[in-house]
């Protein structure tokens, strides 16, 4: 099911005909490789893109020629729902892996939001998450230092993964580069691999080969000041996401 | 109800510089993490110790306890 994933885990979830619903409403699946722009900034758009498999980015080109991520996603993601709404974006959709999504023109979520109160309110709830995590990147940046910054988005990834079945709470797949990373944290590639060397070094998460193993989540989290409650999670999944939960993994 | 929040105000920890594979990494305090060439590095320190020293003979002018209160809007 193409909507599998979509507020997986979180406090509003949707049910099964809502999903059914929803899965309706999809004209079709396109797949992108990594490094495409699926959605470039400030051209109309009459769909959005709920991403299935992969993982894409949302990015800022800045005038100097700079590229910065402000989001990362992940499968259940409405990549740009918003545009339902804004009928543009203010930045640029990308693939960072290879990608499969499913396009849900805007005629058929009018349709829905006429139809359908509940799932309304769950795209809207979709919606606001992004809103919650772009306020946790801006303190993100604000006010952690470097290697509490990668920490965080460590965190703040494995939770993500972990509401979707793709984390089993300490490994995950994580295809995104040191420069990647660096974006994401406002780092240089050198900083980037000084914080993970030292990540490594205290025992607490090992970065390598596309692939993030954390050691020590409980530390990890107190380092990192992480606290998922902006990612609405269910308290199981929540408490698994901060190592409190000490229930066997997979 | 008390506001319990802390206030933003001048750090009394020192940021951390190391050398790393031909730069420097500036680390703390709060949210800097800044990487520098080893000029830019050197420039910011000379800068660094010129603004420290004025810093001390403006809060000596303004006698104890004066060091870090800055101007308030009230």
């Amino acid at each position: 099911m193409l909507t599998r994933h979509l507020l997986r885990n979180r406090l509003t979830e949707l049910s099964d005909d809502e999903r059914a619903l929803l899965e309706g409403a999809v004209s079709q699946t396109r797949h992108y490789a990594a490094g495409q722009v699926v959605v470039r900034q400030g051209t109309p758009i009459e769909v959005s893109t709920l991403l299935v498999e992969g993982m894409m980015t949302r990015h800022v080109d800045a005038p100097d020629g700079r590229r910065h991520l402000v989001a990362v996603h992940v499968p259940g993601d409405f990549v740009d729902l918003h545009a339902y709404a804004l009928k543009k974006l203010d930045h640029d959709v990308g693939a960072l892996t290879d990608v499969t999504v499913a396009v849900v023109p805007h005629g058929a979520l009018e349709r829905l939001q006429l139809q359908d109160p509940r799932l309304t309110r769950g795209l809207w709830f979709q919606t606001l998450l992004d809103a919650a995590m772009h306020r946790q990147w801006i303190y993100r940046l604000a006010s952690l230092n470097a290697i509490q910054r990668v920490a965080h988005f460590l965190c703040e990834t494995n939770a993500r993964l972990l509401a979707i079945g793709a984390s089993d709470g300490e490994h995950f797949a994580l295809p995104m580069t040191q420069g990647d990373i660096g974006e994401v944290c406002s780092l240089t590639n050198v900083h980037v691999s000084r914080v993970l060397r030292e990540l490594r070094e205290r025992g607490l998460c090992q970065v390598r080969s596309s692939h993030a193993h954390i050691t020590d989540l409980r530390s990890l989290t107190q380092m990192a000041f992480f606290d998922p409650e902006y990612l609405y999670l269910q308290p199981a999944i929540a408490r698994r996401a901060t190592g409190i939960d000490g229930a066997p993994h997979g | 109800m008390a506001d319990r929040r802390a206030m933003l105000a001048p750090r009394t920890d020192a940021g951390r510089a190391t050398a790393e594979n031909g730069v420097v990494l500036l680390d703390g305090p709060d949210g800097v993490a800044v990487t520098m060439t080893a000029d830019a590095a050197a420039r910011t320190a000379d800068s660094l110790l010129e603004a420290a020293r004025q810093a001390r003979e403006q809060a000596a002018a303004r006698g104890p306890g004066a060091a870090d209160a800055g101007e308030g809007l009230d």
